[in-house]
């Protein structure tokens, strides 16, 4: 399956500066958000979310979504000010194995002494560019019923 | 046998199709697993041929035996699902519709009646399985290992079965450990304690490898007070293991008999225990006189019940459980006759446990040639949906954590594996 990722969006997934927001949702769909640093883009186009905690609301709710086949989304902000948000899926929890052990290490020699309790593999499903300005003139292009009169009065009050 | 032969018959495909449909709710890989365990798995020729005795886990010393009367432990240990749940699973005879696992394009899949459900992993061979203590002995004849957790079984003789018929119905650990002895040869009757430390010493070298330790054993009946010499081997072991830790207590459970008070504040005092089972087996004190005779003689169901909930005050709450052989209540003759009437009887007496702050927690009934149910037959997969959930709900009504015996911690209860949510 060829990844809704380019390599572009996975640099930025990767650039430590880049501000990663993770949403899930709970078994009954109420939402969580959670800033995080734990998330990498691999080189097949998958997006790995390391939880370093077995009872976070992150990890129960992908947990969810696993079992319910539910989305999952990742915003993200450069610091070039570029968002994207990517939906997902959660394809796998490594939870044991050579796989895991290698991230453990790996997590662990990056982070210090914090646990590793899942590698969540996530299938990207899809990419949308979230520029705020383009965002802005295509809905004025598109939709022009939205907006206020008063931006558009001729004699605006002050 | 080819799949299409199979593909015309399957009941079990549409029993399994039509039930989780009934349960939207249910996680079905959950429920995927809890058939898996029903049923058994057949490992396809293609399925050996990529299993590999110097990575993979084969079938280790274990305490309760085989689906079929024959071990064969070149056969992989067990299965991992890509949720992280662990299927605990025994080969079984072709004849009992076990669920195939085979290689499909260099992986290995679930497979039923020619349908490819899931892919699976097989269970990784920790590195201490190859090492030696410096008396001599395999460290896999010490312990042995699930994905997360380490195993120590410190006898594979209870002493409930000294008279006839004393043992537990569905229980086939004294023929079992008789049938293991010729395979796993050097497998002592108990582990000292000096190979214990190494042993685990050597185990906590692989990081990321290990979260828990869990130890059990037949029951010992024997000492100043009843089970007082089971207690010192678990006290004594616990120590070899503490000696590994820089903190007193460490993540740990003890699968024993149901201990007095004073017995137990030595085993929370004396070592580094962090949380206690004992195993009431069939919640229905007339089937546990029937099913767990010497336990029903030696402690009976009312005071085993109540050292459970004493063992709270001292273990606290979310740290002791019961463990009960799901569906060993519709046992033949004496059982209820209904699937309705059992799930009742077992969730209104799992409430009163719960109540008192003890955790009740199932397994999937494989009725073991080796034991006296050995020819019965488990019941539907509908039922354990319902035991499962009904006694995860329980511990959400109750505010229950079940954190050491859970989809990690152990991977062999179905309604804790839904403790992922809570
Ligand atoms: S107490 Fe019962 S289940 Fe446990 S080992 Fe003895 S006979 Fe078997």
């Amino acid at each position: 399956m060829t990844s809704a990722v380019t390599s572009g969006v996975a640099a930025l997934i990767n650039d430590r500066d880049t501000t990663k927001v993770l949403v899930t949702t709970d078994a009954s769909g109420v939402p969580h958000a959670a800033v995080t640093d734990f998330v990498q883009c691999g080189e097949d186009g998958r997006i790995l979310y390391f939880e370093p905690l077995e009872s976070s609301v992150a990890n129960r709710n992908l947990t969810a979504s696993i079992w319910f086949d539910r989305q999952v989304s990742i915003a993200l902000r450069t610091p070039a000010d570029e968002r994207f948000h990517i939906g997902a899926r959660p394809l796998r929890a490594l939870v044991a194995g050579p796989a895991f052990q290698r991230h453990y290490d790996a997590f662990r020699a990056r982070f210090g002494d914090l646990d590793l309790a899942t590698v969540w593999v996530l299938q990207p499903e899809r990419v949308d560019d979230q520029d705020f300005e383009q965002a802005r003139r295509r809905q004025a292009e598109d939709r022009p019923f939205f907006q206020h009169l008063d931006r558009i009065a001729r004699h605006a009050s002050p | 046998m080819g799949f299409a032969q199979l593909k015309d018959v399957a009941p079990g495909r549409r029993e399994f199709n039509e039930t989780v449909s009934g349960h939207p709710d249910f996680p079905q890989l959950i429920a995927l697993k809890i058939d898996v365990q029903r049923r058994g798995v057949h490992y396809t020729d293609q399925a050996l041929s990529m299993v590999d005795a110097e990575i993979h886990q084969l079938r280790s010393a274990n305490i309760f035996g085989t689906r079929d009367a024959v071990l064969r432990p070149q056969l992989p240990d067990s299965l991992l699902l890509r949720d992280g749940t662990s299927i605990v699973v025994d080969p079984s005879p072709l004849d009992h519709d076990p669920y195939f696992v085979d290689l499909i394009d260099g992986r290995l899949f679930l497979v039923d009646a020619g349908e490819v459900l899931e892919e699976v992993d097989l269970w990784h061979k920790p590195r201490f399985y190859d090492k030696f203590t410096r008396s001599g002995i395999p460290m896999n004849l010490v312990a042995q290992a699930r994905p997360q957790r380490i195993n120590l079984f410190l006898s594979s003789y209870c002493h409930f079965w000294a008279k006839d018929d004393g043992g537990c119905k569905f229980c086939d650990i004294v023929n079992f450990g008789k049938q293991q002895k010729s395979i796993f040869a050097g497998k002592p009757n108990r582990p000292r304690p000096a190979d214990i430390a190494e042993t685990v010493r050597e185990a906590l070298r692989e990081r990321g490898r290990f979260t828990t330790f869990c130890i059990t054993g037949g029951s010992v009946l024997k000492g100043g007070e009843l089970f007082d010499v089971e207690v010192s081997h678990y006290i004594e072991t616990l120590q070899a293991i503490g000696e590994n830790f820089s903190t007193r207590k460490f993540p740990s459970q003890i699968v024993a008999s149901a201990f007095n008070e004073r017995q137990l504040s030595r085993l929370y005092e004396e070592t580094g225990l962090s949380s206690y089972t004992t195993d009431l087996e069939v919640l229905d004190e007339r089937l546990f006189q029937w099913i767990c005779p010497g336990k029903a003689e030696h402690v009976g169901y009312k005071e085993w019940r109540s050292r459970l909930i004493r063992a709270v005050d001292i273990f606290g709450r979310g740290y002791v459980n019961t463990g009960i052989v799901g569906g060993i209540e519709l046992a033949r003759p004496h059982g209820f006759r209904t699937e309705a009437e059992g799930l009742a009887r077992t969730l209104d007496e799992a409430e009163f446990l719960a109540e008192n702050g003890v955790s009740t927690i199932h397994t999937v009934w494989v009725p073991r040639p080796g034991s006296t149910f050995g020819d019965q037959t488990a019941p539907s997969l509908d039922y354990y949906i319902r035991l499962a959930k009904g006694l995860h709900a329980l511990r959400v009504k109750y505010r229950l954590r079940v954190d050491f015996d859970d989809y990690r911690r152990c991977g062999n209860h179905p309604d804790t594996d839904l403790a992922r949510l809570l």
